[in-house]
């Protein structure tokens, strides 16, 4: 059940009515509500794995109270790998499985062996890298005593469950919701009115700019061999601009349904491609999944390897990205990717100018001729990188990027002439200059300082736009992952 | 060491990593109230106080680490 369908809106008005109409005096009753639908939810998608989903709040559940009960290092740090061996462990086993089985036989046949396989077929179960990685980090902040272990299991299902955010995110922490969880929910009206704005331009993200572009990019990539070098960067051009509607779209429609129940979300884009140097860039783009890798893997590493100075900075660096790339799927293109970013930061390790971040033209309405080539090639760097997203294996997408080089990439591509092309660019204009109105704003649509007519004709023209150039989509790129 | 020579000296040790002294030494400072200050620095600016005071910190110290005030008495508890 899609957010950009009508089964979800079916779910969620009976849902939303009795949670501020019947159960709006209780926090018990509001918690078992988004509990059971979140329950619902997870089932609707996918009923085989809610037995999986419940032995993991159980168990998380126990292994944060174990942490705590005691002030014994021993005893807190085996309770922490328990809990580490079982999070982890369920990635490896449904998503990693076959990737890491298929590499030992091979280094096996390289050593002489003559060994063959039969991959297992296993299901990934919905949004396992999202839920694991949020307990994963739920035990951690426990046993760094930074955060405090839920006592009550209702509220720490719902922290768990959640249907606006299990199937892909943001990756909440503890710290920050398990109190939103603790409190009764007030009905608040403009924060309402808020998360609907938020769903209007996740909505118009993800059916008409993303769907369209992928539209776009689609055939390009399906027959890449066969493309120049023009229609081959055009196509990165519109996987890139797909991927960000597609994953920015799902999570601002994540943020605003959550809203209309009363509970914060994290952000988890702030607009990336305005963005004049790569950390700049990670540090808006899927905001929950990076600050965490920050935080359990990056911070550890670097100061194990602090005595290293600068290079142990880059070790840091580089295994972080290639764990990100890692974590979205078990496949070496996705490991290339996340390589090709950490190498993207070895420059600016050495310039220090990692740490200069700051919104773009802050203040202004426009950017500096500087500011705008910096965003221009940082927007190509990481394009070129979206085509190891994208490819099936490592091969074709060196195939693809070499191909773009090589083969006419200054001739005058004639599809761009074409309708869907030209209304495709009119809307990714549209779609950048709101979001480059807004990049000083708390998110990419909030409006609510426009006068009444201006917003009302802001959400007019937006409907009007998702009814003749919305496309229906069943799935979202990172449902995937 | 007395409290206030501590603060001068990680004051100078973010002027260092930092490039700028655009902030006020006080216990409640934090790095998010600090310029450039993030995840990325923070591991240059600990290996440099390490240097500075001659210490050494564990991982479990660098998670209690909330403001100034008990960077200093981590910092104190260590010398």
């Amino acid at each position: 059940m899609v957010f950009n369908s009508f089964n979800f809106v079916g779910f969620i008005i009976p849902v939303l009515i009795v949670y501020w109409i019947f159960f709006k005096k209780s926090k018990v009753s509001q918690n078992i509500l988004l509990l059971v639908s979140s329950l619902v939810f997870y089932a609707w998608a996918d009923w085989r794995f809610l037995i999986l989903l419940l032995i993991s709040i159980l168990l998380n559940y126990y292994l944060g109270k174990k942490i705590s009960n005691t002030t014994n290092e021993t005893i807190q740090r085996r309770f922490l790998y328990i809990g580490l061996i079982f999070n982890i462990g369920l990635l490896l086993y449904f998503k990693y499985f076959n990737f890491f089985y298929e590499g030992f036989i091979e280094i096996l046949n390289v050593f002489g062996a003559s060994a063959s396989y039969n991959t297992l077929s296993i299901l990934l179960p919905l949004g396992i890298s999202f839920f694991s990685f949020q307990t994963l980090g739920y035990l951690i902040d426990i046993y760094n005593e930074e955060t405090e272990p839920s006592s009550n299991l209702l509220e720490f299902s719902v922290f768990v469950s959640y249907f606006p955010k299990i199937l892909s995110g943001p990756i909440e922490r503890a710290s920050k919701m398990m109190p939103q969880i603790q409190e009764k929910r007030n009905f608040t009206y403009p924060v309402f009115v808020d998360g609907l704005r938020q769903i209007l331009w996740g909505l118009f993200a993800k059916i008409v700019i993303a769907e369209n572009c992928a539209a776009i990019a689609n055939p390009i990539f399906n027959d890449y061999e066969n493309q120049s070098g023009s229609v081959l960067l055009l196509g990165t051009f519109f996987y890139a601009i797909q991927l960000y509607a597609d994953f920015s779209g799902y999570s601002n429609m994540a943020i605003g349904i959550s809203k209309l129940f009363g509970i914060q979300l994290m952000r988890n884009f702030s607009t990336p491609f305005f963005s004049t140097n790569i950390s700049d860039f990670w540090r808006k783009w899927h905001i929950s999944l990076t600050t965490w890798m920050m935080d359990y893997v990056f911070t550890p590493l670097s100061f194990s390897l602090r005595s290293y100075q600068k290079k142990g900075l880059i070790i840091s660096i580089i295994a972080t990205f290639v764990l990100v790339g890692f974590w979205h799927g078990a496949n070496w293109t996705f490991i290339f990717y996340g390589l090709l970013h950490g190498i993207y930061f070895i420059p600016l390790v050495y310039s220090g100018k990692m740490n200069t971040s700051e919104i773009v033209a802050k203040g202004k309405l426009l950017p500096s001729f500087v500011e705008l080539i910096k965003m221009i090639l940082l927007f190509i760097l990481i394009m070129l990188t979206d085509v190891f997203f994208r490819a099936h294996n490592v091969s074709e997408a060196f195939d693809y990027i070499f191909l773009i080089f090589s083969n006419n990439i200054f001739s005058i591509p004639t599809e761009i002439f074409s309708s869907n092309y030209l209304i495709t660019t009119a809307l990714l204009f549209l779609f950048i200059a709101v979001e480059w109105l807004h990049r000083e704003k708390s998110h990419d649509f909030e409006i609510s300082h426009y006068p009444f007519i201006l917003r009302w004709i802001c959400y007019i023209v937006l409907y009007l736009l998702i009814l003749i150039f919305g496309k229906s989509a069943e799935t979202f790129i990172y449902f995937q992952f | 060491m007395e409290t206030l020579t501590i603060k001068e000296n990680i004051g100078d040790v973010l002027k260092s990593i930092l490039g700028h002294g655009n902030f006020e030494m006080h216990d409640e400072l934090t790095a998010k109230d600090v310029d450039g200050w993030d995840s990325l620095s923070h591991m240059m600016i600990i290996t440099k106080i390490e240097e500075a005071f001659n210490i050494k910190f564990k991982l479990r110290d660098l998670n209690k680490l909330k403001n100034m005030g008990s960077l200093v008495s981590v910092i104190q508890s260590k010398i």
